[in-house]
């Protein structure tokens, strides 16, 4: 039989940045195996900046070739790399001035594991990553005797976008009521929650009643019938964006069920076009055979009552109710 | 610091800081916001003005801060607004509303969930996207250079930042929020591992979930929900480069603005809540403060022992308000930070009644 899982997805955002005079050319020096500074007066800052940092002032673009080696001068040991990190091995980030710049670069040492070669005035040498985007990841250090000489291929185009995927795994249990509710689909009930203060039925409950400010428990729990009454519907023209998986237009529809004060929304129709739909309709519920429900696109906050737990609402013959009686519920 | 408007403190709850939380957030906050409403003795519908912080990246779901106005009862429709920042900032921008003078109360509230993340990954994406986020730059290495730069400068040790953990530790026995509490000795720390070179898993903050919630009121109203007002005398927030290597790490030039623009020493510094993220935050923000032996420094035991992101810096503004309604002391100062090696600082003076 199915059962119930642990909330684990990857949060994610592609980003996508313009470099502007200054950075594009660092990165596009990245990529082509060399580093750039920004001069700003006498001094020469690394990385470079489109501004004098202690005037605020504007800096025409005016870039200079750095390194490849330097010197740390400030440095700690990461002795648990994150999923982020340059090296899933402990390494070293420090502070390197680079030769010919004034100022510092933050970036990954790797000493092959040795956290006492790091120090205040150790030498380090840049190293360049085999595959390279126009991205500071591109490059990494090492100290400067370990080096290997290195020849790098010149890219073609400039550097002017950037792209960053940000992606973060969220892990934690499905919340009391929310593993209740998800169990209540795999049993084929719908299970809701009631106000203990107004007596109103929300499906599925949120673990409080938001209209009253008071917290629900099992104890407020009631199952619910799988039949209601159709009080919102839509066709759906899937946008392709990032992440979406469906390609054809399909029907989405929210359903109030009887002896509820809250239509639970977002339920998918595929054997209706959306002419077939009408606000009022009666609809009940035909469940999935139970070893194959799932409720594994169930998390804490996104999931009703998913595809994977019916296999299609049919309509029950009785005659529509009129829209007046369910305006409250449009949604 | 002249104000248009006094302001006080009428009300403050928080939820202790749980190592998991297992419900939504909203739930997190109900409780506080409930407390709150209760001991300002108002109905929910007299509050003029709310505002919350948190950060939808820790939760990892889009508009989190949507979903939180649950927990406020936002029907009919509310007077609202959000930082994506600790709940201290969401405290400083009730504070300057409540000096227009058109509104009397204003309900602040921040909460953050650690635990189903990563913050190291999630506050990483706080740095510069060109040259820090892609590396994965996050706030404990950020913290392991500051502490480095400390020891270079010969301001500090790894036994000052043991010690600093150590009485942590130990205040916070006495606070029934604490994550964490005991009698380390500073001999049983300096034996543990790194975890960031120089710093140990102690020196480091717990992964938190936690919320909390405040009611700020201008003079006349503040006086008639609250026999004991704990006062707002000043609240300032400046920041240093977003670049760590411009900025001299063993000393904070943006805390020493914002003590300056706040008045801290035109009067005793009783108690000191800080925003001590890692020990040797501590070090830098004693002297940059300029607190001396006359002020007592997290005796809730401070971040350290407990650090649900987004309402821990709320949490310094709560419990100095308590020690200062305890009669632990007259005024004092809160400390928020935001930001990695205490980039961005806010401070807030508060003072008893009478």
């Amino acid at each position: 039989m199915p059962t119930l899982h642990d909330v684990d997805f990857i949060l994610e955002y592609p980003y996508t940045r313009t470099t502007g005079p200054v950075i594009g050319p660092f990165l596009t020096g990245l990529r082509d195996g060399r580093i750039l500074g920004q001069r700003c007066g006498a001094r020469v800052l690394c990385p470079p900046m489109e501004f004098d940092p202690d005037a605020f002032a504007t800096l025409a673009p005016d870039l200079v070739e750095v390194g490849p080696g330097g010197e740390v001068v400030n440095w700690t040991w990461v002795a648990e790399p994150s999923a982020k990190h340059p090296f899933d091995r402990p390494f070293g980030f420090a502070f390197i001035k680079l030769d010919g710049a004034d100022t510092a670069l933050v970036h990954a040492v790797d000493t092959g594991g040795d956290a006492a070669a790091m120090g205040v005035g150790m030498r380090v040498k840049a190293q360049f990553r085999d595959e390279r985007h126009g991205s500071i990841a591109d490059v990494y250090f090492v100290p400067e005797a370990d080096a290997a000489d290195q020849a790098i291929e010149p890219g073609e185009e400039p550097v002017t976008i950037t792209e960053h995927l940000i992606s973060l795994r969220i892990q934690e249990p499905l919340y009391p009521h929310r593993a209740r509710f998800a169990q209540g689909l795999l049993d084929g009930k719908i299970i809701g929650q009631r106000s203990p203060v107004t007596g109103k039925v929300y499906v599925p409950g949120r673990g409080y009643d938001n209209m009253s400010r008071v917290l629900m428990d099992e104890s407020d729990e009631v199952e619910v019938s799988d039949v209601g009454t159709v009080v919102a519907f839509t066709e759906l023209n899937p946008v392709q964006y990032y992440g979406q998986t469906e390609t054809e237009p399909y029907v989405r529809c929210s359903i109030l069920f009887d002896g509820t004060d809250q239509p639970v929304i977002g339920i998918d129709i595929r054997d209706m076009t959306v002419d077939e739909m009408r606000v009022g309709m009666r609809m009940r519920c035909i469940w999935r055979d139970p070893e194959e429900r799932s409720v594994a696109e169930i998390d804490n906050r996104y999931g009703n009552v998913p595809e994977t737990v019916y296999a299609r609402f049919e309509s029950t013959g009785e005659p529509d109710v009129p829209a007046e009686q369910i305006k409250e519920h449009s949604w | 610091m002249k104000l248009a408007e006094d302001v006080a403190i009428v009300a403050f709850s928080q939820t202790p800081s749980y190592a998991q939380f297992n419900n939504s957030e909203p739930a997190m906050i109900m409780p506080c916001v409930n407390s709150v409403i209760e001991q300002a003795g108002i109905d929910r519908h007299d509050i003029d003005f709310t505002i919350a912080g948190s950060s939808d990246y820790l939760s990892g779901v889009p508009f989190t801060f949507v979903m939180n106005i649950d927990a406020v009862g936002a029907w009919p429709p509310v007077y609202e607004s959000h930082v994506e920042m600790d709940g201290a900032w969401a405290l400083f921008e009730g504070f300057v509303r409540l000096q227009s003078g058109d509104i009397d109360t204003v309900l602040v509230s921040g909460s953050g969930k650690c635990s189903p993340g990563s913050y190291r990954e999630g506050f990483s994406l706080q740095t510069d996207p060109y040259v820090h986020a892609p590396i994965g730059l996050d706030p404990r290495t950020q913290a392991g250079l500051q502490a480095q730069a400390l020891i270079a400068a010969g301001q500090a040790t790894e036994r000052d930042f043991a010690e600093v953990v150590a009485r942590s530790h130990a205040n916070a026995k006495n606070n029934p929020y604490a994550q964490l509490s005991g009698e380390p000795s500073v001999e049983e720390l300096l034996a543990e591992p790194y975890v960031q070179q120089p710093l140990r898993r102690h020196d480091c903050p717990p992964t938190s979930d936690g919320a909390a919630a405040m009611i700020i009121a201008r003079a006349d109203k503040a006086r008639e929900l609250c026999d004991s007002p704990v006062w707002i005398r000043a609240i300032d927030h400046r920041i240093d480069s977003h670049h760590p290597t411009l900025r001299d790490l063993a000393d904070s030039p943006s805390v020493r603005i914002a003590a300056d623009r706040v008045g801290l020493h035109d009067g005793p510094v009783d108690i000191a809540e800080l925003t001590v993220t890692y020990s040797p935050e501590e070090v830098v923000l004693r002297r940059a403060l300029g607190l001396g032996a006359g002020t007592a420094v997290n005796p809730s035991g401070g971040p350290l022992t407990g650090s649900p992101f987004m309402a821990v810096g709320l949490t310094r503004v709560i419990e100095l308000a308590r020690a200062i309604r305890n009669g632990d002391g007259r005024r004092g100062v809160a400390h928020a930070s935001s930001g990695p090696a205490l980039q961005q600082n806010l401070l807030c003076v508060l003072e008893g009644d009478g």
